[in-house]
């Protein structure tokens, strides 16, 4: 099996969480590995945001003193948008829908993230 | 040495503060101006002139701590006096050797006279001086303003403006030879602050408003709280940040800007902020949110690679709109093929009076000769918001 179809298995399995609109593999520099998205989302502008927000998200809380964050989260009634860094060189992010669990998916999404970390070792 | 009024680009204009001359600082009530004044003093004491210093409403202690927030240890300096017109007037002994009681001005205009004599620059809060002897102090201002100006002394007013009659505010114009208007910015509350020039009878010059803030230490900073750094991939802008700040920080994935870098500079009097955008097309949309409310573009171009170009003018279309002044850094010159200045001013197309400046961001070569040139664009550019009082 190629790394891009293992990545994007490790999506697929993701999505099978439920409420999980969207989910993308991002190298940390905004560029897409892989993803799970639907032809009506501009795939390489959400791909840069993510590696934006994240970016931001992290020099914020490092600046600050406050070590690197886990994830961004970020909430809006027409759904959720959740960031997390996998290894060095990536990220994952998803979106969902506006009444998803958000505690089921960060534990869905922090085994996956690892899963990520490790195939692109 | 000559003496100045110590404030940033203000002596740029007026290029000294002349004997015989009264420099008045306009102050608008909400806005904290004390301190124009103060370094003003403060500068010319370490210039070496004697400067006395007049206080009516507050201690001659408070003074001195005033003066010590902004780092100014005017206790230091064996030619500075503090004239105590305030313990007497609250009924404390006084412990300088200067002191009247306000409420007497007979008394008062006797120890100023022996105070202008004796210092070269006089310090004197008219707005307060008014406040506590009543307008008709405005008289005794204007008698000693005219000795000064007659046996070649220095007289610096500070003026708070509040609503006082047309004829103290008439008066206070009239005694000035320079005055300078310190303002806030009003947007239903107060977004920043900014001084300029009205007048320097001794220099025909008109100057732009100028954003200032205060820094403790540091006293009267003119403040840029956004220059914009932009071009290209890999032009250098991160490179460029960083050369210049005094502190930088940069939110940079795998050797590309992902988001902003910001950078902090100190430099000639000004304080300046600095944002540095993505150069990545994916990254548009926040080259747009950087841009707003930009106060001057510095377009950052890797000298070697031509092919960018196009790319360069199109970020700097995108964030220029409204005639906001900008520079061109050459970047890269130190490699065998940077293309010269000029060059890249021709195959860019651009204005003939846009500065193109060659520079090495990491070599740190030419780096403040950007600032210095956007500046000048900044400060010096036919202003159209002409001041007034």
């Amino acid at each position: 099996m190629s790394l891009r179809s293992e990545l994007e298995e490790v999506l697929k399995e993701l999505k099978a969480t439920g409420d999980i609109e969207a989910s993308a593999i991002v190298s940390r520099d905004g560029l897409l590995i892989a993803a799970d998205i639907s032809s009506n989302v501009n795939a390489e502008a959400f791909a840069a945001m993510s590696a934006t927000m994240l970016g931001a998200a992290e020099t914020a809380m490092s600046e600050l003193g406050k070590g690197l964050p886990d994830r961004v989260v970020v909430e809006s009634s027409d759904g959720k948008i959740v960031a997390t860094g996998a290894g060095d060189r990536a990220l994952l992010v998803v979106m969902t829908s506006p009444k998803a669990n958000l505690g089921l998916i960060l534990l869905q999404l922090g085994k996956a993230s690892k899963k990520v970390e490790e195939l692109l070792g | 040495m000559k003496a100045v009024t110590g404030i940033p680009v203000l002596d740029e204009v007026v290029e000294e503060f002349p004997e015989s001359k009264t420099l008045t600082y306009w102050i608008d009530p909400e806005v904290e101006g004390n301190a124009f004044a103060m370094q003003t003093i403060y500068t010319n004491l370490e210039r070496g002139f004697k400067c006395a210093y007049v206080t009516v409403t507050i201690s001659p202690e408070s003074v001195i701590s005033e003066f010590e927030e902004f780092g100014w240890e005017v206790k230091e300096f064996e030619n500075f006096e503090i004239v105590d017109l305030y313990s007497s007037y609250v009924g404390f002994p006084s412990k300088c050797k200067y002191n009247a009681n306000p409420i007497n001005l007979e008394e008062v205009e006797v120890l100023m006279k022996k105070v202008l004599e004796k210092f070269d620059i006089v310090f004197l809060p008219a707005s307060s001086i008014i406040d506590v002897c009543g307008e008709e102090a405005l008289r005794c201002i204007k008698d000693w303003c005219s000795l000064a100006k007659s046996i070649g002394k220095r007289v610096v007013l500070s003026f708070v403006a509040w609503p006082y009659s047309k004829e103290v505010k008439d008066g206070i114009i009239e005694i000035s030879n320079a005055l300078v208007k310190v303002g806030g910015i009003h947007h239903r509350v107060i977004l920043g602050y900014y001084y300029g020039l009205v007048k320097a009878d001794w220099k025909n010059v008109k100057s732009r408003a100028i954003l200032f803030k205060l820094v403790r230490p540091g006293g009267v900073r003119a403040y840029i709280p956004k220059i914009l750094v932009t071009g290209p991939y890999n032009a250098g802008k991160s490179s460029f940040v960083h050369a210049i700040s005094n502190r930088a920080v940069s939110v940079d994935r795998l050797g590309t800007t992902v988001a902003l870098d910001h950078g902090h500079l100190e430099y000639k009097g000004f304080s300046i902020d600095l944002f540095g955008t993505p150069g990545q097309e994916r990254f548009d949309p926040i080259l747009r949110m950087l841009g707003k409310e930009a106060l001057g573009v510095i377009l950052v171009v890797d000298s070697t690679k031509p092919e960018t170009f196009p790319r360069a003018k199109q970020m700097l279309e995108s964030v220029t709109h409204f005639g906001l002044p900008y520079v061109v850094a050459a970047n890269k010159q130190d490699l065998p093929n940077a293309l010269p200045p000029e060059e890249i001013k021709r195959r860019m197309v651009l204005p003939n009076d846009v500065p193109v400046i060659p520079i090495s961001a990491v070599k740190g070569e030419g780096v403040y000769k950007v600032i210095d040139a956007l500046l000048d664009l900044l400060i010096w550019r036919e202003g159209e918001d002409e001041l007034e009082i």
